[in-house]
């Protein structure tokens, strides 16, 4: 029998000074656990749809090289922070100067806080179902550590662009934690753009641990280009009436796969998980999500969209795991998909796990396409058919779109998504 | 205007209109009448173009330009409008932002300049004041949870703001109150022009009371089998279609 690929080891032993000693050492724990990591099949269960669209070879093993042009950075309202390549860029950022908010760089923090940090990095995380943030851990450069102490409010969103850029292949390892106090309030949103066209990795890992009462909006775009593969994870974990809202816009790449994780540890959470998904020509894109309910009377609301064209390949997995004294959850996920071309292919999973009697556990999923009489009444008024396909198209997401709770970022989702399906429907 | 000559379509291979003939000239007005099933719709369907409908044989021209050949984006631009029987619900297109991509469509089609969203806004505003349509319909999703009524004024609104060289209304009377049918009305002669023409399918004559139509056609069974002036239609409401040689629903579409 053939022997099954495992991670290459070009992958694991990158040289790296500028962090404190409790997070060198946390990279070489992380490392260790890398070795002979089976690289994923489609017989691995979590990847199933996805493996086929991994292709990572050694030369982008290689960290890609922190300096580099900012000159992609969006215009946005609010404070501001640009990485590229997974380090910061001091200079292009604009960070809040508010009592109660430290947001630090990974290197410029003490032992102790230092120490503190490697504990918690990884913790919002299940091992087992993101393999790939421990690549992440082993390969993080730089981070940044955003905490809000109690009751504190940051008074404008927050921006963080990842531009993944190079001009020979490599890979990008950013990573953010945000340690949300109790009670404390605050919006980020993550752009993932790219530049260059060399065969790039960017692996992302970004956490959130709510404390009790932390009210927390995370909206990301994944906007990278057809040179990059991207798998990303996202940690949530939640004490007792904490609120964590995402909106996730991600248009499809050769590879792209994101980990959303959350977990209910405290009664009354509540979670609220948005997201878009485009694809067209011969594009990918994997959303696996994981709610656990781990204590009772939490609420999570679920709601994806995928749409597909010409030959191109959505995945949406929707796990729910209600753990034993999780009584009265009430966890609602939904997952509509609109295929525009026979060639494009969805696939979509729900997967439920409950484990306690008293819950309301409500799951559905449909598969459809552009409804004729809609085309056939837009067009009646003169609209162009391209058009109304993109009128119809929008329309299918538009109730996601407009939920962004950013004007700003809901203005970029909104043209990009014209701008993509503007492309979709040229041959119409 | 319209010329429509032996028109014969099907759908599924059931033949529906069996030879229709029918002219307009610019400035007429003329009402179809006729019971259930008989192939009204589906006249006003092909007319605007819609796909299902197969049309097998027969001539259809606008001005003179063959009009069958054209998409129905097109036949839009030259100047057809149908009022759908059973206006469609498009959630997540705002009706403001459709009616402006209509009506930009159209502009851009004359070579005019569009319309940017102040200037529409206002006009969208005004028009539907005269359909007597709450502006907040223009915020909500196109013809989306509204009612019959409603639904039908957001169309009279759609032909106001496109004014078409010929207007097909499938039905627009019907479901509406004794108000609405006034406002309906009164929107529908507002088109009414020397160089426009109006082709109504109605089952009520109370409607022709507001429009009076120059002509009347009754049919049935997919043709045209009577043709009149507008007493036709106070002779239809006193007698029915009996008096015709159509018994029923059945034998009209057979
Ligand atoms: N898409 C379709 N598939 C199958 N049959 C159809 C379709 N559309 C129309 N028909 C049939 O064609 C015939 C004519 O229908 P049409 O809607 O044109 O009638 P109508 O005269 O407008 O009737 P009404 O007064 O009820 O509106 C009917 O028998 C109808 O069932
Ligand atoms: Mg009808």
């Amino acid at each position: 029998m053939k022997q099954a690929p495992t991670l290459s080891s070009a992958f694991l032993h990158p040289a790296c000074d500028q962090l404190p000693e409790p997070l060198l050492a946390l990279r070489k724990q992380r490392a260790s656990t890398l070795v002979d990591m089976p690289m994923p099949t489609r017989k691995t269960e979590n990847w199933k749809y996805s493996a086929k669209y991994l292709k990572l070879d050694d030369e982008m093993a290689i960290s890609l090289p922190n300096e580099g042009k900012t000159g992609n950075s969006l215009a946005v309202p609010g404070y501001k922070v640009v990485f590229i390549n997974g380090v910061m860029v001091p200079e292009a950022s604009e960070f809040p100067d508010m009592d109660g908010i430290a947001i630090k760089r990974f290197g410029d923090l003490s032992i102790d806080e230092a120490s503190a940090l490697s504990l918690q990095l990884g913790s919002t995380l299940d091992p087992k179902r993101t393999q790939f943030a421990h690549l992440n851990g082993a390969r993080f450069e730089d981070g940044l550590l955003i905490s809000l102490k109690p009751g504190a409010v940051l008074d404008q969103p927050l921006f963080i662009i990842h531009e993944t850029w190079g001009d020979a292949p490599g890979s990008a390892y950013p990573r953010i934690f945000v340690d949300a106090g109790a009670n404390s309030q605050m919006t980020l949103v993550e752009e993932y753009i790219s530049s260059g066209d060399a065969s790039l990795l960017a692996n992302t890992v970004t956490e959130f641990d709510l404390a009790h009462g932390a009210n927390i909006t995370s909206i990301r775009l994944n906007m990278e280009g057809e040179n990059v593969q991207h798998i990303g994870a996202t940690g949530v974990v939640q004490q007792r009436s904490s609120r964590f809202e995402s909106h996730c816009v991600g248009f499809g790449g050769p590879l792209r796969r994101h980990d959303l994780q959350v977990r209910l540890e405290g009664e009354g959470g509540e979670c609220k998980l948005n997201g878009v998904v485009v694809t067209q020509g011969k594009q990918h894109y994997d959303n696996h999500t994981c709610i656990d309910h781990v204590a009772a009377h939490c609420n999570s609301e679920e709601t994806y969209r995928n749409i597909a064209a010409d030959k191109s390949h959505a995945v949406f997995n929707g796990r729910i795991h209600i753990h034993p004294d999780a009584q009265k959850s009430n966890a609602d996920m939904n997952n509509k998909n609109l295929l525009l071309n026979s060639g494009a292919e969805i696939d979509t999973k729900p997967e439920l796990e409950i484990y306690a009697d008293d819950v309301k556990c409500a799951h559905g999923a449909t598969i459809g396409q552009l409804d004729e009489i809609s085309l056939f009444y837009l067009v009646s008024r003169g609209i162009g058919r391209r058009q109304a396909n993109v009128l119809l198209t929008m329309a299918f997401i538009n109730e996601l779109v407009e939920q962004i709770p950013v004007e700003a970022v809901r203005e970029t989702a909104q043209m990009r998504l014209n701008e993509f399906f503007e492309q979709t429907f040229q041959e119409a | 205007m319209l010329s429509i000559k032996n028109l014969h379509a099907s759908v599924e291979d059931k033949e529906i209109l069996k030879g229709i003939n029918l002219e307009i000239k610019a400035g007429e007005v003329h009402a179809i009448m006729g019971p259930n099933g008989s192939g009204k719709s589906t006249l006003s369907q092909v007319l605007a173009g819609n796909e299902a409908f197969e049309v097998t044989s027969g001539e259809v021209t606008l001005n003179g330009e063959n009009l069958l050949d054209l998409e129905t984006e097109e036949r839009a631009r030259e100047g057809i409008f149908l009022a759908f029987q059973y206006p469609v619900e498009i959630p997540g297109v705002s009706n403001l932002q459709f009616l402006r991509t209509a009506v930009n469509a159209m502009r851009q089609h004359r070579g005019e300049e569009e319309m940017n969203a102040a200037e529409f806004m206002k006009l969208a505003r005004e028009v539907s004041k005269q359909v007597d349509l709450d502006p907040s319909f223009l915020k909500r999703g196109v013809n989306e949870g509204f009612s019959g009524g409603e639904k039908k004024r957001n169309e009279i609104l759609q032909a106001l703001l496109l004014q078409p060289k010929l207007a097909i209304l499938d039905e627009t009377d019907s479901g509406l109150d004794i108000d609405a049918l006034k406002v309906v009305s009164d929107g529908v002669n507002a088109l009414r022009s020397e160089d426009r023409a109006i082709l109504m399918v109605t089952h009520y004559q109370r409607l022709l009371n507001h429009i009076v139509p120059d002509y009347v056609h009754v049919l049935a069974g997919g043709r045209i089998i009577k043709s009149g002036g507008r007493e036709l239609a106070l002779e239809l409401e006193e007698k029915g279609y009996g008096w015709l040689g159509i018994k029923d629903e059945e034998e009209a579409s057979n």
